[in-house]
């Protein structure tokens, strides 16, 4: 066994209050093998990491519990809890080394990519001399294939790609080539392609030299791809460990069967709108486009133009559902606040109903938004703080004259939160009050409440845990049904995309490059670039 | 960079432009503005010389033309190129190497930049003698508060900054000079100036008519200092014990250096019995370097009075003793504001910057965790320290106003004052043309020195 | 994630529940309390005037007679203040109502409470020892501020507590006036000086920084030349200016530090509202078609007030300060005695005398301390709601 943890508990401190972090858990990684733990947000996973290295912030600490034993290669196994500080010190980053989420915080911003290499490296290999060890610090940058290593090692980390820094962080880790490899969450700030580049390059890694790897993630898909055993957490406690295949396919726990069943792609499939086909759009964008001068030199003056979106033509039938996917900086969420006149469009037009809304001015304008509506993708800062959620949903009706007083409105706003399978008395707390997907729900509410008929939903479920993610997908899918409304589905997850949308188009650096009725982009996708981002969506298999 | 930096460079005259309009709108405005009657207003003159006197400084100011044209009168002269007029005030031409002339001061009447060339270097000596001090001594204090975040050396030294920040500089100064500077309380500390007059003539360096006297100065200095500096590291109860008697011995000379009438009972307990509670505090504490400081100045200050005590010999003190000598109180009432305040800062960013994930990272590396403090986390701290100081800059400008009025230094601070209080026109402009220019240089500088720091900005 | 347990509290009733929890911060609102009460009751409390006086079976009241229009008007604010607390208005109604309030008793106060002209303050001490009175009820401090005690000699400068006739508890200056008494009195203008100045300078901050931060542009451009051009020049030099050219009356004085401290509160604004105006919460206003006045008043500005109050807290310790440094520099009120005056006066006279320096001085420091302290808590009861709640 290389790494074995028994009963660990950790205690945390916060406000006063002790809380257990992580609750009784045990498990054990073997050489060369892949082990997942996976589990929803505030579930023990990383924190179980972090026990393992000991780097648990030592102000919110209160204290460990259990066994963690470690056996490097050629050496006697050791207690990882009871070494001494100094170590510990040899142990982290020479035996176990770890890769974070954020791989642009995660590097020292004022050092080059290689002196934060070499400094891994002169630490745990103190006898090479100097040459030698930028000999291995660029042996590292060639391993993990960035591009250009002989001038990229000359670079801050700022001056590098999200996927080119996770590269560099997995370099600095394997420079020192330890037995055993955190990971913890390392793909999830990362765009799919880019994910499954790094996927397969710890992959390789791991074949090359042998070593094992503690992969955390929230992301199935992600484990099918690369974990050899699962671990489940919830709460704390690991409640289920098992052979990836057995887990995914027979899970025994009822919070792994959950969890699984939450999974967009294994949601209860809608029967597909077919369009009626003489139907009007709803919405028609032409030649759409959003610029954004790029102001330089003495005189500030307009140099170069970024194109987020750049001559789009759109439309969306009447009480459809058109996913809009892309990967970050692709110009879908421009798109979506471009349609709405949140941003303003530079070019192009957009008919609403036959209503040409670039065209309309600001009082008109402000008259027409009770038809279109948009709901955001951070439920954290979508509600005004200072307001109570009555506030929240009735001044929208207030403004358009929607119910005769503030009684009426307050009525409205019941049926609006049951509709949303909320309580009542929701009406009277605060934003603050609420968890995400409460608060997303409310968001959807107040979306609802001007009664439109289109609304941009801008990555409604991306910050939410699978299980939430689901409930608001059908809850969504049932008001639709309901209130007969067209949505724009703004998303990168693919498997929402199958699950909730008729139509799809494939946004690609400000342009749209294939559309069509989901099921023909997902399983035949015509243009390379919607094949590429097809194929690396992870998938849950077996 | 380059670009940028003349951006910046043309963005200042508008500002500058600005702010002496501003002024000058207040001073023209103002009941009475600046008149010629205005500035003889005061004087005790016979109606016929007042008249005179009027009519001469309206011709030499032309106070009496419109306000406007005074502005741009002034501005015109004050600016490097413009138009150029001839004997009869006729304009005469354009030229760009007129060269700038700030005018005669009313008061004085001497030209300003005269009077600027010698004021403003005694305001800058305060100044750089202070910024180094206070960034020494906040870095010490707000490093180790951040490191020891939420114990007692953080709580402590918190509230202590922010009392010292609450401490109006003028009442600082104040108390000072009347415990310190006073023949009623202790005379170590002159009250004015900056140099006594007979030193003008001495030699720079202090001078001993007796060599044994240096050697002994040297050789107590020396040995003291060694000494408290090794008890700095002896067993806690030694070394408090040690540090803790040295300061009771030394509460009582000072109680007995009063002055016969002042020694009271309460003060023979109350002076050594503080000084102990202090020095036993600071040699309780495990912040080494804190301590060793202390310790430090300690054996230094021992063995410097040691030795005073057994010097036979005359002694010259030396300009630059004196200098010294002159400097301490006002340096320490110009500097304790900026410390307490930049330590504050100084925790939050170190706060901040041990709890990211690139120390996270150093961490998991394997570094020690004061590799991971000074070399990954202490130079990203730095890099807000830099924004600051430019804003250091403008308050410790005004600080000198306060510092310098009540020592009696003749710095521009002073000057500033008196300027104001006798509508002296030109002065005023000048002073704050000159004040404006040093400040929008200190942001310059620090927005320069960022971009060295930090590679993330570049100005393009 | 655990769900938030609390129940209906509005966002401010929260933070400051959460500042005050501090002990820094109570101790800090107590000595603001503290001088509150001094203010307002201080010619009940340091006054050479009996409080009460029994002549030939006679009651009189010699300091109500006494009492000054500004007297009347700040026992009239603090009444007023107290009977509105417990009302259930919002925040701006209140501040009218006593706006309101304050401008009508003004307008009575100067035009009928109409003191003596002729103020002889030993009076009745010379009266009472001649023992013409039944019995007499003095003030806690029964001398004047500006009470030189002509009737005792020529005796001037007494250290505290030294003279065993009577009791100086902070001893005099060198005029023979009571300095604690002073004190007393000065402390109105230390508290009025800090209210209105920072208000002043609050409502140009907002009103300029809300209109950068809103509209950018040119006007962001415009009005940022205009805070670089009040932030470069010292602000004490500044101050000097203003007072030197324009007097020395203490609402000018108020005016003048208001419309030097602004450009602090507009940057914090401006960067506010441009923070903003990117929120969601403000984006989904805009998307309900809420007019102007709405996004920038029910959405915006409360939410980009944290910061702001924050600085209005340390700076009214800074308006406080700055008072006290222009009468110390002699460029201070020519009538009343305020603290920087009397550490003025300390430091003209011949000789040191510690209690004209430490009082009025350590009155100075408690109070700018006092109000760092409620600052210092206030951030950080703010901090982790900005980070939170974005």
């Amino acid at each position: 066994m290389l790494l074995s943890v028994k009963n660990l508990h950790t205690w945390f401190r916060h406000q006063g209050r002790t809380i257990k972090a992580v609750d009784d858990v045990s498990f054990e990684i073997d050489r060369g093998e892949t082990f997942c733990l996976v589990g929803e947000s505030g579930s023990g996973k990383s924190i179980t990491a972090l026990s393992i290295m000991r780097l648990l912030p030592g102000t919110n600490l209160d204290r460990h519990d259990g066994e963690i034993r470690f056996q490097a290669q050629g050496e006697a196994s050791v207690g990882l809890t009871s070494l001494s500080e100094a170590e510990m010190r040899q142990v982290r980053g020479g035996q176990i080394a770890m890769i974070f989420q954020e791989p642009m915080s995660s590097l020292n911003p004022v050092f080059t990519i290689g002196e934060q290499i070499l400094e891994a490296v002169q630490l745990h290999f103190p006898e090479l001399s100097e040459e030698d060890a930028w000999a291995r610090v660029m042996l590292a940058l060639r391993e993990v294939q960035l591009p250009d290593p002989e001038t990229r090692v000359q670079s801050y980390p700022h001056q590098l790609s999200g996927g080119q820094r996770q590269r560099v962080m997995i370099a600095m880790a394997m420079a020192c080539e330890p037995d055993l490899l955190i990971a913890d969450e390392p793909t999830t700030a990362l765009d799919v392609t880019v994910q499954r580049e790094i996927l397969r390059l710890m992959k390789a890694l791991q074949q090359r030299t042998g070593m094992a790897i503690l992969f955390i993630t929230h992301d199935f898909g992600v484990v099918s791809e690369i974990a050899d055993r699962v671990g489940v957490m919830q709460k704390g406690k690991l409640v289920e460990v098992g052979q990836t295949e057995q887990l995914i396919r027979r899970p025994q726990h009822s919070y792994s069967k959950a969890l699984i069943a939450a999974l967009p792609e294994n949601l209860a499939r809608h029967a597909p709108h077919t369009p009626v086909s003489d139907a009007e759009p709803l919405i028609r964008l032409r030649q759409f486009q959003i610029h954004f001068p790029v102001r330089k030199g003495l005189f500030r003056r307009e140099v170069d133009r970024v194109r987020a979106v750049d001559g789009v033509d759109l439309e969306i039938p009447r009480g459809q559902i058109l996913a809009l996917v892309g990967e970050s900086g692709s110009g879908k969420t421009t798109l979506g606040r471009g349609i709405l006149r949140l941003t303003e469009p530079t070019g192009g037009q957009v008919d609403f109903d036959n209503t040409d809304i670039t065209q309309l001015d600001r009082r008109q304008l402000r008259r027409f938004r009770r038809h279109m509506q948009i709901i955001f993708q951070d439920p954290i800062s979508s509600l005004n703080p200072r307001l109570s959620i009555a506030g929240i949903i009735t001044e929208p009706m207030k403004v358009h004259g929607i119910g005769e007083n503030q009684e009426q409105r307050l009525e409205i706003a019941r049926d609006l939160l049951a509709q949303v399978q909320m309580e009542e008395d929701a009406l009277w707390r605060y934003p603050h009050e609420f968890s995400g997907g409460q608060r997303q729900r409310i968001g959807i509410a107040r979306a609802l409440s001007l009664n439109p008929s289109f609304i941009v939903c801008d990555e409604i479920t991306s910050a939410l845990d699978v299980s939430v993610q689901a409930e608001i997908l059908r809850m969504l899918l049932d008001l639709r049904a309901e209130r007969g409304l067209t949505l724009l589905f703004i998303t990168h997850n693919i498997g929402v995309v199958e699950y909730v949308s008729d139509r799809t188009a494939v946004m690609y650096q400000g342009r749209i490059v294939e559309q069509g009725p989901t099921a023909d982009i997902i399983n035949r996708p015509q243009e390379q670039y919607t094949q590429q981002l097809i194929a690396a969506v992870p998938r849950v298999r077996f | 960079m380059l670009t940028y930096l003349l951006r910046r460079l043309l963005l200042m005259f508008p500002t500058l432009l600005g702010i002496t309009l501003v002024v000058f709108v207040v001073m023209a405005s103002s009941p009475g503005g600046i008149t010629a009657e205005s500035l003889v207003e005061g004087q005790n003159l016979d109606p016929e010389a007042k008249k005179e006197i009027t009519a001469y400084y309206n011709r030499l100011y032309g106070l009496d033309d419109p306000a406007w044209m005074q502005y741009l009168r002034w501005l015109n002269n004050a600016s490097p190129i413009g138009f150029t007029f001839d004997e009869q005030n006729e304009l005469s031409g354009f030229s760009f190497t007129k060269g700038s002339d700030l005018g005669k001061s009313f008061r004085y009447g001497r030209p300003v930049t005269d009077l600027l060339a010698e004021r403003v270097p005694i305001t800058v000596l305060l100044n750089v003698l202070s910024i180094p001090l206070v960034y020494l001594l906040a870095l010490l204090v707000g490093v180790r508060a951040a490191v020891e975040r939420g114990r007692s050396f953080d709580i402590s030294s918190g509230m202590v900054m922010l009392g010292l920040w609450s401490v109006p500089t003028m009442l600082a100064g104040v108390l000072l000079i009347g415990f310190f500077a006073n023949e009623q309380y202790w005379h170590w500390f002159p009250t004015a100036g900056l140099s006594e007059r007979v030193v003008m003539d001495q030699v720079f360096l202090p001078h001993w008519s007796n060599l044994w006297d240096l050697g002994l100065l040297f050789l107590l200095v020396t040995l003291s200092a060694a000494l408290f500096l090794a008890m700095a590291s002896a067993a806690r109860q030694w070394r408090m014990g040690f540090i803790g008697l040295s300061w009771v011995v030394l509460g009582a000379a000072m109680v007995w250096q009063l002055p016969e009438a002042g020694r009271s009972p309460l003060l023979w307990l109350m002076i050594p019995g503080a000084f102990a509670l202090l020095a036993v505090w600071l040699a309780s504490t495990d912040y080494r370097l804190l301590r060793q400081l202390g310790f430090l100045s300690t054996g230094l200050l021992v063995g410097l009075l040691l030795a005073v005590y057994g010097m036979q010999g005359e002694w010259l003190r030396g300009f630059l003793l004196d200098r010294v000598w002159h400097l301490v109180l006002p340096v320490v009432c110009l500097s304790y504001g900026g410390f307490a305040g930049l330590a504050k800062l100084t925790r939050t960013a170190v706060l901040e910057n041990l709890l990211s994930d690139y120390a996270r990272t150093a961490r998991a590396k394997g570094l020690a965790e004061s590799a991971v403090l000074w070399r990954h986390v202490f130079r990203n701290s730095l890099l807000p320290l830099i924004t600051v100081a430019a804003s250091l800059l403008p308050s410790l400008l005004a600080g000198s106003v306060i510092v310098e009025s009540i020592f009696s230094i003749e710095g521009m601070g002073k000057l500033a004052v008196e300027a104001v209080q006798t509508r002296d026109r030109e002065l005023v402009l000048s002073i704050t043309l000159i004040g404006g220019m040093l400040t929008l240089l200190g942001y310059l500088l620090a927005d320069f020195l960022y971009a060295l720091a930090d590679p993330r900005v570049s100005y393009d | 994630m655990t769900e938030p347990q609390t129940k209906r509290q509005s966002y401010w009733r929260r933070i400051l529940g959460q500042t005050f929890v501090r002990w820094g911060a109570r101790l800090g609102l107590f000595w603001v309390g503290v001088l509150a009460f001094l203010g307002v009751f201080a010619p009940f409390l340091a006054s050479s005037f009996p409080l009460l006086l029994s002549q030939d079976g006679e009651l009189s009241s010699p300091v109500l007679e006494y009492l000054q229009p500004v007297d009347v008007l700040f026992l009239v604010a603090f009444i007023t203040l107290l009977l509105l607390i417990p009302l259930q208005l919002t925040l701006l109604r209140k501040l009218l109502a006593l706006a309101g309030v304050l401008a009508i008793s003004a307008i009575l106060a100067y035009a009928w409470v109409s003191p003596p002209k002729l103020v002889i303050y030993e009076q009745y001490r010379v009266a009472e020892a001649q023992g013409s009175y039944d019995w007499v009820l003095y003030a806690p401090v029964p001398y004047s501020p500006k009470d030189y005690q002509r009737d005792r000699g020529e005796s001037g400068l007494e250290a505290p507590l030294s003279n065993s006739e009577r009791t100086h508890w902070f001893g005099t200056e060198q005029n023979g006036a009571d300095v604690l008494s002073r004190m007393i009195h000065a402390s109105r203008i230390a508290l009025g000086i800090g209210f209105v100045a920072t208000g002043i300078a609050m409502v140009l901050g907002v009103i300029i920084g809300g209109l950068m931060g809103y509209f950018s542009g040119v006007v962001d451009i415009l009005g940022m030349r205009l805070v670089e051009i009040f932030e470069a020049v010292p602000t004490l030099f500044l101050l000097l200016t203003f007072v030197a050219f324009f007097g020395r009356s203490l609402y000018i004085m108020m005016v003048i530090i208001g419309i030097t401290s602004w450009p602090g509160y507009a940057r914090y604004v401006r960067a506010e509202f441009l923070r903003l105006r990117k929120q969601d919460f403000v984006q989904a206003a805009e998307a309900a078609g809420l007019p102007l006045s709405s996004i920038l008043f029910r959405h915006m500005l409360p939410n980009g007030m944290g910061p702001v109050l924050v600085s209005a807290s340390f700076g009214v310790a800074a308006a406080i300060l700055a008072e006290a440094t222009l009468s110390f520099l002699g460029l201070g009120l020519v009538d009343d005695p305020s603290w920087g005056e009397m550490l003025n006066q300390a430091v003209k006279s011949s000789s040191f005398n510690w209690w004209m320096a430490a009082f009025p001085g350590g009155a100075i420091f408690f109070t700018v301390f006092a109000y760092n302290l409620i600052g210092e808590a206030l951030r950080d009861a703010i901090d982790p709601y900005l980070s939170k709640s974005g």
